[in-house]
């Protein structure tokens, strides 16, 4: 569906094509703002998997064998679940993740706390930015 | 001393003594005077005549005695009094004496026989009234002090400026089970968590220059009680002498206080989290509705629609405390706000056993309703007079999990041959993707030649298909 509607107005200037060939993965419980971080996204050249709604789900997809991930975009709060068993996965196979959260870093605890972590309503150019922190150290 | 107090009985002073009799004559601070062995006054100074307020023509020849307060005089401490000079060569005491008028004086007074007992005493009394009062102040201070200290819930104690205890209240020795001797010095350092020591002792450098030591630490209750935390003050008691005295604080158990701060904290951090999340899903329909509005418009209508059902859900989930919604509530709210009186005129039909849903699942149910409802009203059952529509639900279970069936059915439609391609967008991918990905419902939505008929099948927790 969203494919029918992805004409782009232009009118947010984040770099177009600033995550070029990077695949990430997203986890976000809210239907409508995993749609809206996949489009943003995409619309910078990134190849997506997921969304995952759940815990269970995006431990599902890392298990399935997703090919090799540049980075992944976490909701905290997933229907009353944490992200955080996802996050050590991640971290075991060397992904390194940006929070995607409407907690502040004082409600996120140890050792996740010190993770890159973007407000909500996420602004893309501040996630895009976030992205290329991780991906520069 | 006693040789240059040489008086003469007589009036008249012998010449080598001139000098010593005016000093004495002109005392005025120290009463002076002289008795016969019998206490009969033989001279008597000017301080003498300010402090007791006899003149010396009025006592010289008559007892002395009289300076005595009435009890003294009737326990014959006068006697006493010059018997034990007699005796020892000096009486010294600190007692209540009179004057002429009747009022009493604190005074320090000093018996002394002359060279030549037999020629009797000389007596030099210095009122003290003052010193008498302050201490007398002092002493109902400290008395003020105790009974505060050991009286009140917080544990008190005294302090060096460097920590080092010089006393605690019984209630710090009552809670930590450490003695006075065992908390002297550091040795309350003890009944400190482990983990709050350090802080503890560095607050008191921090203290010495702010002349105010503030710490919050956990003190243990008992041996081997639990850590309650306690906010511990403590303030120099006389902050005039630079900080040298001694300090005295308190410790008073702020346990409960920060259990109730730390919930708070959650809640804030809780309460920060939905709104932010609600202001991206904000975000996220204010974006969508935009790419499926052909104008600006349409944009304002649909927008300020689905920014409705939010705020009704928010009214609902604040009302429920953000725990289970009923669904019936949830229902009501969107079809009162599109239904304009069809639910009174019996066009729409709500029926079903009362259930309750998951608060978050509450906003998007509330926002496929709305799309359902919207669609209805513009071209469905809603829009024509004809048309009826009939929500219900009942308990329904697929194959792994119990959960509730959602029915909406429109009838006597005539739909427009192009009706499902127009409403093909938000409303739709709403009920077909969002539902699903996000509660795990299952859903069919058909546009039929009579009306639409959407079915939602929302997995619940066995908890809440039990319901009556």
């Amino acid at each position: 569906m969203m494919n029918e509607v992805s004409s782009s107005t232009g009118q947010e200037a984040a770099p177009p094509d600033g995550l070029r060939g990077r695949r990430l993965l997203v986890v976000e419980d809210e239907y409508m703002i995993a749609m809206e971080l996949v489009r943003t996204l995409e619309e910078q050249g990134a190849e997506v998997f997921g969304p995952a709604g759940s815990v269970e789900d995006a431990l599902g997809l890392l298990e399935e064998g997703l090919p090799p991930l540049d980075a992944a975009v976490l909701d905290i709060n997933l229907r009353d679940e944490r992200v955080y068993p996802v996050a050590e996965a991640l971290a075991a196979r060397g992904v390194p993740f940006v929070f995607a959260t409407g907690y502040d870093s004082a409600a996120i605890p140890a050792p996740y706390s010190s993770a890159p972590r973007c407000e909500k309503p996420v602004d893309r150019a501040q996630l895009a930015r976030a992205l290329a922190r991780i991906w520069s150290r | 001393m006693s040789q240059g107090l040489n008086l003469p009985v007589k009036p008249q002073p012998a010449p080598q003594d001139e000098l010593f009799e005016h000093l004495v004559e002109s005392s005025t601070d120290f009463a002076i005077y002289t008795t016969a062995h019998d206490g009969t006054a033989t001279s008597w100074n000017i301080g003498a005549e300010r402090l007791f307020g006899y003149l010396a023509t009025d006592i010289i020849g008559s007892s002395a005695d009289v300076i005595f307060t009435e009890e003294d005089q009737a326990a014959g401490e006068p006697r006493t009094e010059r018997e034990g000079a007699a005796r020892h060569g000096r009486a010294a005491n600190e007692r209540w004496h009179r004057r002429r008028d009747g009022s009493r004086f604190w005074a320090s007074g000093s018996l002394v026989p002359l060279r030549n007992p037999e020629d009797g005493f000389v007596k030099i009394v210095r009122d003290r009234t003052e010193v008498y009062r302050a201490n007398a102040a002092l002493r109902a201070n400290e008395e003020r002090f105790r009974l505060l200290a050991t009286s009140i819930p917080q544990l008190v104690f005294r302090t060096r400026p460097d920590g080092h205890r010089t006393w605690g209240s019984p209630q710090w020795i009552d809670f930590t089970g450490l003695t006075l001797e065992e908390s002297v010095g550091l040795g309350w350092l003890d009944a400190i968590h482990p983990e709050d020591r350090l802080a503890t002792q560095e607050a008191w450098e921090e203290a010495r220059e702010r002349g105010e030591y503030y710490v919050e630490h956990r003190i243990r209750r008992g041996a081997e009680g639990e850590y309650r935390w306690h906010q511990t003050r403590a303030r120099p008691v006389d902050p005039g002498r630079d900080g040298a005295g001694d300090w005295v604080g308190t410790m008073t158990d702020i346990h409960d206080l920060r259990g109730l701060q730390d919930r708070q904290g959650v809640l804030l951090a809780e309460l920060q989290h939905r709104t932010r999340n609600l202001l991206a899903v904000v975000q996220s329909i204010a974006s969508q509705t935009i790419r499926k509005s052909p104008s600006l418009t349409a944009f304002r209508n649909e927008f300020e629609g689905r920014l409705q059902v939010l705020s009704r859900v928010q009214g609902i989930l604040a009302r429920s405390d953000h725990k289970d919604i009923d669904l019936r509530t949830l229902l009501d709210a969107e079809l009162t706000a599109h239904g304009d009186g069809a639910l009174e005129t019996g066009r729409i039909t709500v029926e079903g056993p009362p259930v309750v849903l998951p608060a978050n699942s509450a906003q998007a149910i509330a926002l496929a309703v709305h799309e359902l409802a919207t669609n209805a009203v513009k071209h469905g059952a809603l829009a024509q007079d004809s048309g009826r529509l009939a929500v219900r639900w009942d308990f329904a279970a697929d194959e792994t999990r119990p959960g509730v069936l959602l029915e909406w059915n429109e009838s006597g439609v005539a739909m427009p041959e192009d009706a499902s391609p127009r409403r093909r967008g938000y409303g739709t991918e709403l009920i077909e993707r969002a539902l699903p990905y996000q509660l795990r419902a299952k859903t069919r939505l058909e546009f039929r030649p009579d009306g639409v008929r959407c079915t939602i099948l929302v997995p619940v927790r066995a908890r809440e298909a039990e319901s009556p």
